[in-house]
């Protein structure tokens, strides 16, 4: 039989609702950014993100059925995003589900959003498992066998900053705009990557966890020197430290990469996550799996990152494998997919964060 | 016709409520809770809707408490709202918690706790945030909710009982005075613009 889910995405700062079928049909998938609310803050504050999901999530929805050209009559269950994540926004995505789902009988379906991305590869390419996933984006990086719709296995992943988050602080440094993605990209373009010698943060050490912290606030000093000597940013300057930091982040994901490939002896690479659309840490990438004879697959850039019709596609999965549990519509801002790995970040009394 | 079934629902601050008003009936259910709205909502506009022989395809007209109060608990009613009205296809309407103070009394000054020695207040005018040490201008018929008996003092008037902010939300929307479903904080998201300046570009 085939399924029909809707899915509603809020965790960070993208509204999304879709509506996708168990035979991996894409019927609709609506996204609404919130970049230009957060641009003055230089980051995502979570009140105000909060606020606008509060606000958009319901037209989302809306817009997705009438695309999509299907009633509320006519899906199997919903699916939302029940977190990790920024909790506001999760919550208002988790209680338009419960009252969308009190008003129609549909079944719910709580979905971790890493569970999204980790099995998005099965939506867009059909991959079959197992499979290694690298999701690397702003608020996540980490390295996951995934043998199964429910079975996650945590490789490494940072012990600080996700990618994302140091392209964003690194461009709000040099005067690019947020997100600082595609500017900084842009930039290195014109500028030469060896010229500033940038720390490789953890390649010295082994395993397949990561660290970019550090390796923002190399960029900060380096910087400040500059500024020091000339009395403000030089153009080709920044263009040089854009196209450095950029080889430094390529260069770590990719040896790091290299050695969660030999540790899990998968058979084919799955990279999601808005970092992912970064044309040099992609190309790094698919050497590292042309080299190491493995498969190579990112699926387009709009199911890359945040999105529903993931969330959809992994209710669809839960669903099919029995895993749907009532327990998974609690918000919640922590919840690591790998529930026996040792938490890296946020190991307070709170738990692991991812 | 079906006849006309309101419900009202509302987490606007420390409790979580419902309240239904139909064929001349009122009820409520009302519990004190700091947290766990958003689990305990649901169930407990079923369990309301099933005391009255009611279900979910019965309600004719939706109005939720838009606040102003806690951030997080007004949009834990607002979302769960927004969904039902999507899934029931009925209309919905939102009021705010000072709306539903003054309900039935024109001349009133409404006031709820703001905390950090603030109070959102409403009186003829539009609803404000105030330090409640600077309250002025008011010369109100009634005054009713937080500090009522102190607003009195100050500024005359007579104190109304409390109502239930619940039903009177409810009573709001079915006398067709309900606004927007959106959340009313009446107070900013609290955040700074980064404090280091970008460099100069050469």
């Amino acid at each position: 039989m085939v399924l029909t889910l809707l899915g509603i995405e809020s965790s960070c700062d993208d509204s999304a609702a879709a509506v996708v079928r168990s035979d991996r049909a894409v019927l609709s998938s609506v996204v609404e950014g919130q970049a230009a609310l957060h641009a003055p803050f230089g980051g995502v504050v979570p009140e105000i993100a909060a606020r606008a999901h509060a606000e958009k999530l319901d037209g989302c929805v809306a817009r997705a059925l009438a695309e999509a050209g299907v009633g509320l009559a006519d899906l199997d269950a919903v699916a939302v995003t029940s977190g990790p994540g920024l909790i506001g926004g999760v919550l208002s995505g988790v209680m338009l589900a419960r009252g969308i789902a009190a008003a129609t009988g549909l079944p719910l379906v709580g979905v971790n959003h890493l569970a999204g991305h980790a099995l998005t590869p099965r939506l867009t390419d059909g991959l079959e498992f197992p499979y290694l996933m690298l999701l690397v984006s702003g608020g996540h990086c980490q390295f996951l066998m995934v043998s199964g719709p429910g079975e996650f296995r945590r490789l490494g992943g940072t012990i600080d900053d996700a990618p994302g988050e140091a392209f964003d602080k690194v461009a709000k440094l040099l005067a690019l705009p947020q997100p600082g993605g595609p500017p900084l990209e842009a930039e290195a373009l014109k500028g030469d990557a060896k010229r500033f010698a940038l720390p490789r943060p953890l390649l010295d050490r082994p395993g397949c966890d990561m660290s970019f912290s550090g390796l923002k606030t190399a960029v900060l000093r380096a910087r400040d020197a500059l500024i020091a000597e000339h009395g403000g940013l030089r153009r080709q300057d920044r263009a040089d430290l854009c196209a450095s930091f950029q080889a430094a982040v390529a260069a770590v994901l990719a040896e790091k990469t290299r050695r969660a490939l030999a540790e899990s002896e998968a058979p084919v690479l799955a990279v999601a996550g808005g970092v992912a659309a970064n044309s040099v840490i992609r190309a790094a990438l698919q050497g590292v799996c042309e080299k190491a004879g493995v498969g190579f697959t990112a699926p387009p850039l709009r199911l890359c990152t945040d999105n529903a019709a993931m969330i959809a596609w992994a209710g669809i999965e839960k669903l099919q494998a029995g895993l749907v549990d009532p327990a998974d519509l609690t918000a919640r801002p922590r919840w690591p997919l790998d529930a026996m790995a040792a938490p890296m970040i946020g190991s307070g009394k709170k738990g692991a964060k991812a | 016709m079906r006849p006309e079934v309101t419900l009202a629902i509302d987490t606007s601050a420390a409790h979580c409520a419902a309240a239904l008003l139909f064929r001349g009936r009122e009820v409520e259910a009302f519990e004190e809770m700091a947290t766990g709205q958003a689990e305990r909502l649901m169930p407990m506009v079923e369990a309301l809707l099933a005391g009255q022989g009611l279900g979910w395809p019965d309600v004719t007209l939706l109005a939720v408490g838009t606040g102003p109060g806690n951030f997080t608990g007004v949009r834990i009613a607002v979302a769960a709202a927004r969904g039902l009205a999507l899934g029931l296809g009925v209309p919905l309407v939102g009021v705010t918690s000072l709306q539903a103070l003054r309900f039935g009394h024109e001349g009133a000054l409404a006031c709820l706790d703001a905390r950090r020695g603030a109070v959102y207040v409403q009186g003829e005018g539009a609803a404000a945030l105030a330090e409640w040490e600077e309250l002025s201008g008011f010369s109100p018929a009634f005054t009713v909710g937080y500090r009522a008996d102190d607003l009195a003092l100050r500024f005359g008037g007579t104190v109304l009982p409390t109502p239930s902010l619940v039903l009177n939300i409810a009573r709001v929307a079915a006398a067709g005075q309900g606004g927007a479903p959106a959340p009313f904080y009446l107070r900013g998201a609290d955040a700074l613009p980064p404090s280091d300046p970008p460099p100069v570009i050469l």
